[in-house]
């Protein structure tokens, strides 16, 4: 099963994603990352292992802006 | 709270300067930081600076849910009430306009306006009348003009006490579409503040007051559409390809490395807070200044100036005067009797014209949670000792 590896604009925003997920029954860790794009410089991501779309769901619902998606295998 | 030192008991009783002592849970905290989360915030992406991120999320969380902010995001860490006021006041004003001021507002209000335009004032000062919602209110209303950019007022009265009628005057700045904006230096943590009840736009905290942080750290927490201009730029540890300061929070209003020990003693200042239960820690501290006011009330030569306290109308901060001296030789007095607190005008003359009490000052007594009645009694014995003294020997 692929991770799903969602980049976010700033560690808050991907620690409130982290919360978010862990509190609808989804592990994410949250990691430092380059956007794929390398058009912003540094920044962070949150990476879960399983449910990527319901993630992807209730990330984008809660405001969350998701700059980039990768996935990992 | 008194401690032992130079030999005797003495007892503190500035606490709407900085509480002390601070709680073992915050000391602890503090040391904790120190510790465990020492690595940078939001630079690096190892697991210490990863774990150090996730703390200080933890606070913005505990902060957002303590003042019913629903987005944590929202909430950011600046060095003091003072530092946020600043933030908020310079950025709605960055193109002019005026402010809706109270009379009975801090340097940290007041200073800010005052530097956007030396020569000409632009703010307009509604008169508070203690203990009248309405009156208030309609002081609130009449300063309000078509260059109105918003209305700013403190919680409560850090000389004082007196407590403004904040969800009102919110509700009233919001019929006409204006931001509102609270000073709550002297309320946040000893006075229930819920930011969607409250119609609070901005909200300027303290850490190092009643929420019994350490001193350095404070926060601005913003329920507001309105995007306030970056107060400094710099590094944030994101989208660091752009030289412009990001646009989302709390990136935009912090640059450089945060005050994670600060943040951490923040966090678990509030967690005691909501475990002691607000409305407890609220209702103690009322009630011991009640003891203080009705005892010192009875004494001959101490002058009061706002009506017995109590939760509706006041917050835990008593002001007085000795006849015949001045604020200072009475704070020094008392000084010598193991007792602190603080005299003079406490960075608010406006409160002191609205007393009459600009050219003396006066002697202010807040207590902590700590503060224990035994103590109250033996400040008010050597009130009375001071004044009895003095007035024996014919001077007061």
């Amino acid at each position: 099963m692929s991770k799903t590896i969602f980049n976010v604009s700033s560690v808050t925003n991907a620690m409130r994603g982290k919360s978010l997920l862990e509190h609808n029954g989804i592990r994410a860790y949250v990691g430092r990352t380059i956007d794929a794009n390398g058009n912003n410089g540094c920044g962070y991501s949150i990476t879960v292992n399983k449910e990527g779309d319901r993630a992807e769901r209730l990330l984008v619902s809660s405001g969350i802006r998701i700059r980039s998606k990768q996935w990992e295998d | 709270m008194a401690y032992a030192g130079k030999g005797d008991l003495q007892i503190y009783l500035d606490n709407a300067a900085t509480t002390w002592p601070k709680p073992a849970v915050v000391r602890s905290a503090v040391q904790q930081a120190m510790t465990i989360y020492g690595a940078n915030p939001g630079r690096s992406g190892h697991s210490m600076g990863l774990a150090a991120s996730e703390e200080v999320f933890r606070c913005r969380e505990t902060l957002s849910e303590f003042f019913h902010l629903e987005n944590p995001v929202n909430v950011v860490f600046v060095q003091n009430c003072t530092m946020a006021l600043n933030i908020v006041l310079k950025g709605l004003m960055k193109d002019g306009g005026r402010m809706v001021v109270s009379d009975l507002e801090h340097n940290a209000v007041m200073r800010p306006l005052h530097a956007l335009s030396p020569d000409a004032p632009v703010y307009d000062i509604a008169v508070v009348t203690p203990g009248n919602i309405p009156a208030t209110v309609a002081a609130f209303e009449r300063c309000i003009t078509p260059e109105t950019r918003g209305i700013v007022c403190t919680h409560a009265s850090n000389v004082f006490g007196v407590r403004l009628p904040i969800r009102e005057i919110g509700a009233m700045a919001h019929r006409h579409g204006l931001p509102f904006i609270v000073d709550a230096a002297q309320s946040a943590g000893v006075l229930p503040i819920d930011m969607q009840q409250d119609n609070i736009d901005f909200l300027c905290i303290p850490g190092h007051k009643s929420l019994y942080g350490p001193m350095g750290i404070g926060a601005l927490l913003c329920n507001s559409n309105h995007m306030l201009p970056s107060f400094i730029e710099g590094g944030t540890g994101s989208q660091s390809l752009e030289l412009q300061q990001p646009d989302e929070l709390p990136d935009r209003l912090e640059s450089g490395t945060l005050n994670t020990v600060g943040i951490c003693g923040l966090r678990a200042g509030v967690r005691f807070v909501r475990e002691r239960g607000i409305d407890e820690i609220a209702g103690r501290e009322i009630r011991l200044m009640r003891y203080f006011y009705d005892r010192v009330a009875d004494m001959r030569g101490i002058n009061l100036y706002t009506p017995r306290p109590d939760i509706q109308h006041a917050a835990p901060v008593v002001s007085l005067n000795m006849e015949g001296r001045r604020s200072e030789e009475v704070a020094r007095a008392l000084d010598q009797r193991g007792i602190y607190c603080r005299a003079g005008l406490h960075c608010a003359p406006s409160a002191h014209r609205h007393f009459g009490t600009l050219d003396t000052g006066t002697v202010r007594f807040a207590p902590s949670v700590f503060t224990t009645q035994n103590e109250i009694e033996r400040v008010c014995r050597a009130l009375w000792n001071e004044a009895h003294s003095r007035s024996s020997t014919g001077v007061g």
